[in-house]
C-alpha cells in the first residue's frame, strides 16, 4: 500500500546552505505522524515544501498518487492539505464565526461567492466544529481578543471547516498551559480517527501522548523513524536530540 | 551617424544620473528605516527654494548652496521624523499617508511664502556652456550632474560602510531588537537616517532647481520616478543605482525612437510588467516571512 | 457580551435609508436654484468616487492612489460621446478642436462613440478592463500594500502626461467641451435641471446598495480575510490575487460611473481628472470620513468639498494647508476617521447602558 503522502528525495538549498538534504517520508492514511528534531533540523521548511510555500530544489512530493511538486499554495490546498502555522494565523479583525465561515472553502469561485449571503448550508457543521474545539460560546467575539490557547484551537477549527483530509500542524501546543495541552491532546486523538495528520513538535511529552509514528529529522535529513518506544531507545536520537532532556 | 547613436547613450547616462540623484535619499530612507516617504518630492522642492533664497538674499555662490540645502532640508527632515514619523514605524500604509499629508502641507506653505510664480536659480558661468568633443556634444551642467551623482553616492557609501554610524544603521536595519540589546539607540539611528535622506533630497533640489525651474509643485514630478527606481531596484541603494542607470538608458533610447512622453509611458509599462515577474525588484533575493 | 450597535447590520441599513431619503429631499429644499442643484449633483459624483475608494481601500485593504485613472477614462468616454452627439455623422464629422490640430479624418478610436449606447458602454468597460489587466499583473506578482499604491500613482502620472501629449485625440491640456447636453433617446439630460440630479442620485443609490451587498456576501468576507492575512487566506484554498483583482476592478467600475456622471454634469473634461492632486483629495475624503465605512467615506467627500467651495478661491491655499494638517492628525491619531470616533462613542454608550463592562470589544484599528 502506497502512502497518502510521499516525499521522495527532497532537497532544498538557500544559496550554499543545505536546509533539506535527501529527505524521504511516507505518511499513511488515518495516522498521526510526528516530525521532531532540534531547532534548524528543517521541520518547518519540510511543511513549506509540502504546501507549496517554497519550491524544493529537487525531489518529488506526491499526494494520493498525484505529483504536486511546485504547484501554487491554493492549488495544493484544494487537493486536500490544510496547514496550521507556527505563529497562529487567524483573521484578527473578524469574529470567530466569520473566521470559521471563511475557512469553509468549498466554493472558491469569487463570482458565485458574491451572490452567497447565507451561512445556512454550513451552519450545523460550523456549530459542531466550534463545539469540538471548545469555542461555541465565543462565536461573536473578535478573534484578536481570544486567548493564546483559544487562537490555536480556532486555527485547528478552521482546518476542520476547510475539510482537508491531510492536516499539517506546526507546533500546535507552543506556549499553552498544561490544561490547554491536555485539551489539545484530546482534540488531536479524536481527529486522527478521521484525518491524516503530520505534527511538528518539540515537546516529547506531548508527542508521546499523540503519535502513531515518529520521524526524527537532523540537519535536514532523516535520522530515525518508528514508534515512540523505538525512537526513545534509539541511541543516535538520544545523542543529537533527546540526550539532554531525557527524564 | 555614430553621433546619433552615441549621443542618446550619453543622454541616457545623464537621465540616469538625474534619476539617481532624486532617488538616492528615498532609497536611504526606505532601505534603512522602511519608511515610504511621499514627502520626498517636497524635500527636493525645499532644497530648490533654500538655494533660491540663499542666492537671492545673500548672494551665496551656487556650489556652496548645495551643501547648505543639504543641511537645511536635513534639519527639516529631522524635525518631521521626531514629531510624526517616529510614531508610525509599524504602520507602513499610514506612514505613506502621513508623509503624503506632510507633502501637502509643505507644498502649500511654500506657495503661501514664495507665491506660485516661477523662480530661477542662477548657475555659475562654467556650468552653462556646451562641451564639444569631435562628434560629441553635451552641456557641462549635465556632466556636472553625473559627477554630483557619483559624489553623493560615494558619500552615502562611505557613511554606510566606513563609519561607526553606518555600522549602527545597518545593524538596526537587519535586526532592530538585537541591535537594541547591544545598546544601539534605534530611534536615534532612524532619526539620523531620515535626516540624511532628507538632506540628500535637499541637495538634489539645489541641482534640479538650476536644471529647470523652481515651483511649489515641482516635487511631484520627481517623486514618482524616484519611487519607481527604488521599487524596481528592490529597495537597496545598489539596486537603485542599477535601476536608475538602466532606466535612464532605456528612456533615452525610447525617446530617440518615439518621443519623450511615449518614452516615459513605455518605461512605466515595462516596470509594471517587470514587477509582475520579479516583484522583489531587480537586485534582491527572495523574501522570507513568518 | 454586547455588540456595538455600530456593527449591527440592520441599524446600518436603516441609516443608509435615512441618508438617501434626505438626499432625495434636496431638489425640494433647493427649489429653483439650478446652479446650486448642479453643484450639489457634483458632490454626489464625489460621493460615488469616495464610495469606490472606501470599497477598495477601507474594505479590501488595497490603497489605490490612482483612482483618478478609472474616473478620468470614464469621463473622457462620456465627453467623447457627448461631443459626437453634437456633430453630424455625414456632414460634420470632425470635432472643432481636431480641425484646429489639422486632423482630417476622424481617428478610428473615436468611431464607436457615434452611438451613445456604445460610447457610454465603452466609457464603463475600458476603465474596468484597465483595472483588470493592471490589477491582475500586480496582484499575481504579489505586489501589495504600499508598493501597489506607488504603482497606481505612477500609472496615474503616466496617464496624465499621455492625455496631454495626445493633443489630436484629446485636445491636450484644454480638454473636451461638448457644446450640448447629453441626449438619451429623445430626452435631453440638462445638467442644470433636476433631471441630472436624479440621474446622479440613482447612480449613487445603486452603487451604494450593490457595494453594501458585496461587503455582506461571502465574497466580501473573503476580501476582508485577505486584508487581514493574505497568506492564511491562500492556505485555505482561495486565489487571493483573483479576489483582489475583482474588488479593485469593481471599484474602478464605480469610479468610471462617477466619471460619466461628472462629464454629463460639467460638459467638460480635461487631464485635470488625472491630476495627482485630485486623487489625493479622494484619499483625504475617505480617510477623514472613515475608510472602513462606505457611508462615512461619502460624508467625508461632502464635508471636505463643501467646505472647500464654501470658503471660495481666495482662501484655497490656506484651506489646503489646513486640510493637510487635518489629514496628518487623522492618520496619526484617528486612523478610523470620524466613523471610528462615532464607533467609539456608540460603543461607550451601549456598554454603559447595558451595564456589562470589560467584555465589550475594543474598537479595532483598521488599516
Amino acid at each position: 500500500m502506497a502512502g497518502m503522502l510521499e516525499l521522495k528525495n527532497l532537497n532544498k538549498n538557500f544559496d550554499a546552505v543545505h536546509v533539506i538534504n535527501d529527505f524521504s517520508l511516507e505518511v499513511f492514511e488515518n495516522s498521526l505522524c510526528c516530525l521532531v528534531g532540534p531547532n534548524g533540523a528543517g521541520k518547518t521548511t519540510t511543511l513549506d515544501l509540502i504546501t507549496g510555500r517554497q519550491a524544493p530544489s529537487s525531489g518529488k512530493i506526491i499526494l494520493n498518487g498525484v505529483d504536486i511538486t511546485g504547484k501554487a499554495e491554493q492549488a495544493i490546498c484544494r487537493l486536500g492539505i490544510g496547514r496550521k502555522f507556527q505563529i497562529p494565523a487567524i483573521f484578527r479583525e473578524l469574529s470567530v464565526e466569520q473566521n470559521l465561515a471563511v475557512a469553509h472553502s468549498i466554493e472558491i469561485n469569487p463570482i458565485k461567492n458574491i451572490f452567497s449571503f447565507s451561512s445556512k448550508n454550513y451552519k450545523t457543521k460550523m456549530d459542531e466544529i466550534a463545539d469540538k474545539v471548545g469555542l461555541s460560546h465565543r462565536l461573536p467575539e473578535m478573534a484578536g481578543n481570544l486567548s493564546h490557547g483559544e487562537i490555536q484551537w480556532l486555527e485547528i477549527g478552521m482546518l476542520l471547516m476547510q475539510d482537508a483530509p491531510l492536516l499539517l500542524l506546526d507546533e500546535p501546543v507552543a506556549g499553552m498551559t498544561e490544561g490547554e495541552v491536555s485539551k489539545t491532546v484530546d482534540i488531536l486523538n479524536e481527529l486522527k480517527k478521521i484525518k491524516t495528520l503530520i505534527v511538528v513538535e518539540h515537546d516529547m511529552g506531548f508527542v508521546r501522548r499523540i503519535a502513531d509514528v515518529v520521524t526524527v529529522m537532523h540537519m535536514g535529513s532523516l535520522l530515525a523513524k518508528g514508534s515512540i518506544e523505538q525512537i526513545e531507545k534509539n541511541q543516535e536520537v538520544r545523542n543529537v536530540y533527546l540526550g539532554t532532556e531525557d527524564e | 551617424m555614430l553621433a546619433s547613436i552615441v549621443n542618446p547613450l550619453i543622454l541616457g547616462i545623464s537621465i540616469g544620473s538625474i534619476l539617481l540623484i532624486s532617488a538616492l535619499g528615498l532609497a536611504v530612507i526606505y532601505g534603512a528605516a522602511g519608511v515610504i516617504n511621499m514627502a520626498h518630492g517636497e524635500f527636493i522642492m525645499l532644497g530648490a527654494y533654500s538655494t533660491y533664497t540663499l542666492q537671492s538674499t545673500m548672494g551665496m555662490p551656487f556650489l556652496l548652496c548645495i551643501p547648505c540645502a543639504f543641511f537645511i532640508v536635513g534639519i527639516i527632515g529631522f524635525v518631521i521624523e521626531r514629531n510624526l514619523i517616529c510614531y508610525l514605524y509599524n504602520r507602513p500604509l499610514d506612514t505613506l499617508l502621513a508623509t503624503w499629508g506632510v507633502s501637502l502641507v509643505l507644498m502649500q506653505s511654500s506657495r503661501l511664502i514664495f507665491g506660485s510664480d516661477v523662480k530661477y536659480i542662477a548657475m555659475p558661468e562654467f556650468l552653462s556652456t556646451n562641451l564639444e568633443l569631435g562628434i560629441l556634444n553635451f552641456s557641462t551642467f549635465r556632466l556636472f550632474l553625473i559627477a554630483v551623482a557619483l559624489i553623493l553616492l560615494f558619500i552615502t557609501w562611505f557613511i554606510f560602510y566606513r563609519t561607526r554610524l553606518g555600522i549602527k544603521i545597518r545593524a538596526v536595519t537587519q535586526n532592530k531588537e538585537m541591535a537594541a540589546s547591544f545598546g544601539i539607540n534605534a530611534a536615534q539611528v532612524y532619526s539620523i537616517t531620515f535626516a540624511f535622506g532628507a538632506g540628500l533630497a535637499g541637495a538634489a533640489g539645489a541641482m534640479f532647481g538650476a536644471l529647470s525651474i523652481v515651483l511649489p509643485t515641482m516635487g511631484m514630478h520627481y517623486v514618482v520616478e524616484a519611487f519607481l527606481m527604488v521599487v524596481t531596484g528592490g529597495g537597496s541603494i545598489l539596486g537603485t543605482v542599477f535601476a536608475s542607470t538602466l532606466a535612464g538608458e532605456i528612456q533615452s533610447i525610447f525617446a530617440f525612437i518615439f518621443n519623450d512622453t511615449m518614452a516615459r509611458g513605455l518605461l512605466f509599462i515595462l516596470i509594471v510588467v517587470l514587477l509582475r515577474f520579479r516583484p522583489q525588484g531587480l537586485l534582491s533575493t527572495g523574501s522570507g516571512r513568518r | 457580551m454586547r455588540i456595538n450597535p455600530y456593527n449591527n447590520v440592520k441599524y446600518q441599513w436603516a441609516v443608509y435609508v435615512v441618508f438617501f431619503i434626505f438626499l432625495a429631499c434636496i431638489p425640494t429644499i433647493v427649489g429653483d436654484d439650478v446652479f446650486l442643484l448642479n453643484q450639489l449633483s457634483t458632490y454626489g459624483v464625489y460621493g460615488i468616487l469616495a464610495l469606490s475608494l472606501s470599497l477598495c481601500w477601507g474594505f479590501g485593504g488595497i490603497l489605490n492612489l490612482g483612482q483618478g485613472i478609472a474616473f478620468g477614462l470614464g469621463s473622457y468616454g462620456m465627453a467623447m460621446t457627448m461631443q459626437l452627439q453634437s456633430q453630424d455623422i455625414l456632414e460634420d464629422r470632425i470635432p472643432p478642436f481636431m480641425l484646429n490640430n489639422a486632423v482630417e479624418t476622424l481617428p478610428a478610436i473615436w468611431e464607436p462613440f457615434w452611438n451613445a449606447g456604445a460610447g457610454i458602454s465603452l466609457a464603463l468597460i475600458v476603465p474596468t478592463l484597465f483595472c483588470l489587466i493592471f490589477g491582475g499583473l500586480m496582484f499575481w506578482g504579489r505586489v501589495s500594500g504600499p508598493f501597489f499604491a506607488i504603482m497606481t500613482l505612477a500609472m496615474l502620472s503616466a496617464f496624465y502626461t499621455i492625455f496631454i501629449d495626445l493633443q489630436y485625440l484629446t485636445n491636450g491640456v484644454n480638454g473636451i467641451t461638448p457644446p450640448m447636453a447629453l441626449e438619451v433617446g429623445p430626452y435631453l439630460v440638462d445638467p442644470y435641471s433636476s433631471v441630472s440630479f436624479w440621474v446622479v442620485f440613482v447612480a449613487l443609490l445603486l452603487c451604494t446598495v450593490v457595494a453594501k451587498l458585496i461587503t455582506q456576501s461571502k465574497f466580501g468576507l473573503i476580501v476582508q480575510a485577505q486584508k487581514n492575512d493574505p497568506e492564511r487566506t491562500r492556505f485555505l484554498g482561495y486565489n487571493v490575487a483573483l479576489y483582489e483583482t475583482i474588488i479593485y476592478a469593481f471599484s474602478g467600475f464605480i469610479a468610471a460611473i462617477a466619471g460619466c456622471c461628472f462629464a454629463m454634469l460639467t460638459q467638460y473634461v480635461s487631464p485635470g481628472q488625472f491630476d495627482v492632486g485630485f486623487s489625493i483629495s479622494m484619499v483625504i475624503w475617505v480617510a477623514i470620513g472613515g475608510r472602513a465605512s462606505l457611508l462615512w467615506g461619502m460624508l467625508g467627500a461632502f464635508m471636505v468639498q463643501g467646505a472647500q467651495s464654501y470658503l471660495g478661491d481666495q482662501f484655497l491655499s490656506t484651506w489646503l494647508l489646513i486640510l493637510g494638517f487635518f489629514f496628518i492628525l487623522v492618520v496619526r491619531f484617528l486612523p478610523g476617521g470620524l466613523a471610528g470616533l462615532v464607533e467609539v462613542i456608540l460603543g461607550y454608550f451601549s456598554s454603559n447602558s447595558s451595564g456589562t463592562k470589560g467584555s465589550n470589544s475594543e474598537p479595532k484599528r483598521v488599516d
